[in-house]
């Protein structure tokens, strides 16, 4: 945290360049604000505690502004934290070391559409919603719906190398991300040109996408569009094991086929999510499928999917689940009287592996989970050609805030490590934050290493978001 | 404190919550800040009933930097009405002197002048024009919008209902329903004024009491019975009314779409979203042309529950973004159920989208009649 002459200093020098209407000491603004969506810091919340504050929240209204600011902390070695929609789940936005919270909110317009190359380029601060919406309008979508889209930011996306729900066809951010504009620490201003690909050397987008606000703060983006697809067909598989519905998901892709959505339930999570809605076997996995597309691609791809689940011991079950997920896709994401009660806390841990390794991945997580008192349910998702990641949901109530926080830690902690010894990798799109940033030295190796030379190349003060992607940690 | 456990329940889930309403919250448009947010206001709740914090000026400010449009609400899946929250909750600010000196003001001028905008009293109904109408007659309660900001609204709605067979009678007396007062939690000075309506309203003799203003809707049908106080004859929206009466309406014709935006105290908070529609449908010959965001799911116009009297910018800034949304579908006319959305959407409109409020609309073809004869 900063003293007070310091508070004042940078107060006077940032209000210059924003105007003091953008800028806030006030305590109650700067709690409010502070809010992020990691389970812990809600579960915090809820137990009354106050999350960690910024000494000044800024809402900078350009890049010229965001430049400026940076210059400042930078001479001041004030730590930034850049905030987007503030709806990460895993507290990359928490100011923990105070300093600036840079809010991100007022870059929200929508610049340009390039109808000719489908491409758009857009603020850091426009709320994924009213990206999709504005898009739509137009006859396109963005491919990328993550269960947050209304309350994260195009910034957030790219910061913490999201993924959204149609990522086996569409893509991840980083594939969608063909421009991007972004300020370092010592206040200058890169534009990475959008270009389909490119061999000038390295992509600099690829250091900047994932960097969590570590190496600079993401400005604007161009991002690609698709047209809106002719059709959306769903289809459900009810599977009598993991094994069979993951084989099913393999083949699939390897017949060339890109579903849309893939989703496989496992026993738990399927009899959570669907055995109210639906008559299928007790026990049971439940495979999700959706093929976007012209109506003719379409229906050949699903009748090979079919087939293919079918041939692996499937059991068809139409449209019913698969659709009902689609139509209550962000449900899952409410807060429910049950989930909130007394010192309940559930959190997801989203991890990543190739076909070899999954199943051993998701059974060693469970029993690892299990064993630290946690209800654990899961489900494979965005899955790809050659694997795909693991949502392993799990849930646990305590009698008082610290047995609850410290049984969450051990959770934690067993649900990595037991993923890093099967050889998966912890995080798929939720990216790293504070709940992880521990774990990534084990998880990168000697890339660790690599990272932290970037890091204080370009950020030699340590200002950005420290303490965050295991990077910049003070005492 | 308004402390039960079921507020205490649901200001905890919403402070806590991903903020899955925050999109639609036309305040944290206005602002782009978490502060004036569902969640933020729930926040502020929560730490001062667990003990952690107590609402400090700031805090006092962001509660009022609500239009409790309840929009929120239609986005809620646990149904968490943070509206009706933050009103109890400016019931306990006023109680304890912490409301916001401008809203301490407006109450002032509400008690002296009997219309939040000072105006004096004995003009209230100027706009009143001389008539000799027969039939069924109706008791019209005017509002302070409609006799002093949006006369036209006041003298269509006359001249429609006569022209389609009864007569109106208008309170020598009237006072503003209480609504504002309501809203931002100066309940006690609302009453006064209630009572003394409810006095005046249930002396004249007359089939129903018919409203424009879904402001004075809401306090007619559900405030003034909330309290106790009681009415002897049936409150009618003019949308209903009309409704009811499609058959006999002249039609109009319209050199463009035409659509509708929903105020919140008639769609949200009293579930009348078609009356308006069939009764634009039926004198115009076409159906409306929605705008995105309309019913439940409507925007807010800006100008409710103190936001315009306390921050006009960012009240503004709101019409201003609900004009954007007509201009989208490319309404040329914008048609509304509420003359006090129709004075905020009106002052952003530029040229291009015509702001009209129901009556309006259906009086326009009379009125042009007149003014050709006029020629």
């Amino acid at each position: 945290m900063l003293d007070e002459k310091a508070k004042k200093k940078a107060l006077e020098r940032i209000s210059k360049i924003v105007g003091p209407e953008y800028i806030t000491l006030n305590e109650t603004d700067r709690i409010l604000n502070a809010h992020d969506a990691w389970p812990l810091s809600e579960a915090k919340i809820r137990a009354g505690e106050i999350l960690p504050l910024a000494d000044l929240v800024v809402f900078p209204g350009s890049v010229g502004e965001i430049s400026k600011i940076l210059v400042v902390a930078n001479d001041m070695k004030l730590p930034v934290t850049p905030v987007g929609g503030g709806a990460g789940t895993c507290g990359g936005t928490l100011p923990i070391f105070g300093g600036i919270q840079l809010d991100l909110k007022r870059l929200n317009r929508i610049l340009e559409i390039d109808h000719a190359s489908m491409l758009v380029r857009v603020e850091a601060g426009v709320v994924g919603i009213d990206l999709e919406e504005e898009v739509n309008r137009y006859g396109y979508t963005t491919g990328h719906t993550p269960t947050s889209l209304r309350a994260s930011n195009i910034g957030g996306f790219i910061a913490t190398r999201s993924g959204g729900s149609m990522s086996s066809l569409y893509g991840k951010i980083e594939d969608l991300t063909l421009g991007l504009q972004f300020v370092l620490p010592d206040g200058s201003i890169i534009e990475s040109k959008a270009v389909p690909r490119h061999s000038v050397g390295p992509d600099l987008r690829q250091l900047i996408i994932g960097s969590e606000g570590t190496l600079g703060v993401i400005t604007e983006a161009t991002l690609r569009l698709f047209p809106i697809p002719e059709e959306r067909r769903f289809r459900s598989v009810s599977f009598p094991d993991i094994h069979s519905g993951l084989e099913a998901i393999r083949k699939i892709f390897r017949a060339g086929i890109l579903p849309s959505v893939v989703r496989l339930y496992d026993p738990e999570d399927a009899a959570l999510s669907f055995s109210m809605h639906f008559d299928f076997e007790e026990g049971h996995c439940m495979l999700l499928l959706a093929f976007d597309g012209a109506l003719e691609k379409v229906k050949i791809d699903e009748e090979k999917s079919v087939q293919i689940c079918l041939d692996e011991g499937g059991c068809d079950q139409g449209v019913g689940p698969s659709k009902r997920w689609w139509e209550h896709r962000y449900d899952m994401y409410y807060p429910t009287r049950l989930t909130t009660s007394g010192y309940s806390i559930g959190d997801t841990i989203d991890i990543v592996a190739t076909y070899d390794k999954l199943e051993n991945v998701y059974y060693a997580m469970k029993e690892a989970m299990e064993a630290e008192d946690a209800v654990v349910m899961s489900h494979f998702s965005h899955m790809y050609p050659n694997g795909g990641s693991i949502y392993m949901i799990f849930f646990t109530s305590q009698p008082d805030a610290e047995t609850a926080w410290a049984t969450y830690k051990r959770i934690w902690d067993a649900g990595i490590a037991s993923c890093l010894r099967e050889g998966g990798t912890m995080s798929h799109q939720h990216g790293v934050g504070l709940s992880r940033s521990t774990y990534t030295e084990n998880e990168l190796g000697s890339a660790f290493d690599v990272l932290k030379k970037i890091k204080r190349v370009l950020d030699p003060n340590g200002i950005m978001n420290p303490g965050k992607l295991g990077l910049g940690v003070r005492e | 404190m308004i402390e039960s456990d079921a507020v205490a329940d649901d200001v905890r889930m919403c402070a806590a919550c991903p903020k899955m309403c925050r999109h639609v919250c036309p305040t944290f448009f206005a602002w782009r800040s978490d502060a004036p947010t569902p969640h933020g206001r729930a926040l502020l709740l929560h730490q001062e009933f667990v003990g952690t914090r107590d609402i400090d000026a700031r805090g006092v400010e962001v509660l009022y930097q609500c239009l409790e449009c309840s929009h929120c609400l239609t986005w809620c899946k646990p149904e968490i009405d943070i509206a009706k929250i933050v009103e109890l909750k400016r019931e306990e600010l006023v109680k304890t002197n912490q409301q916001p000196d401008a809203i301490s003001r407006l109450v002032s001028l509400v008690n002296e002048t009997h219309n939040p905008f000072g105006e004096k009293h004995a003009h209230r109904n100027d706009w009143l024009r001389n008539r000799e109408a027969k039939g069924p007659k109706l008791l019209y309660f005017t509002g302070c919008t409609a006799a002093y900001r949006e006369k036209s609204i006041a003298q269509d709605t006359i001249s429609l209902l006569e022209l389609i067979g009864y007569s109106l009678e208008v309170m020598p007396d009237e006072w503003c329903c209480g609504s504002p007062l309501f809203r931002t939690g100066n309940v006690e000075s609302g009453l006064e004024l209630a009572r003394h309506n409810a006095e005046l309203l249930n002396q004249i003799s007359a089939e129903i009491i018919l409203v424009t203003c879904p402001g004075c809707y809401r306090a007619l049908v559900s405030d003034y019975p909330n309290r106790g106080i009681k009415l002897n004859k049936p409150v009618q929206h003019i949308s209903e009314f009309l409704s009811e009466s499609s058959k006999k309406l002249p039609k109009v014709k319209l050199d463009g779409l035409v659509t509708y935006h929903d105020p919140c105290h008639l769609g949200r908070h009293s579930s009348i979203f078609d009356a308006p529609r069939d009764v634009i449908a039926r004198v115009s010959g076409s159906s409306v042309t929605e705008m995105e965001k309309n019913k439940e799911n409507a925007m807010c116009c800006g100008n409710g529950a103190g936001l315009r009297t306390l921050f006009p910018t960012h009240a503004k800034k709101i019409g201003a973004e609900r004009i954007q949304h007509a201009k989208v579908v490319r309404a040329r006319y914008l048609v509304t159920s509420c003359p006090f959305c129709k004075n905020m959407l009106a002052s952003q409109s530029e040229n291009g989208v015509i702001v009209l409020d129901l009556p309006e609309l259906i009086m326009m073809e009379e009125k042009k009649d007149q003014y050709d004869k006029t020629d």
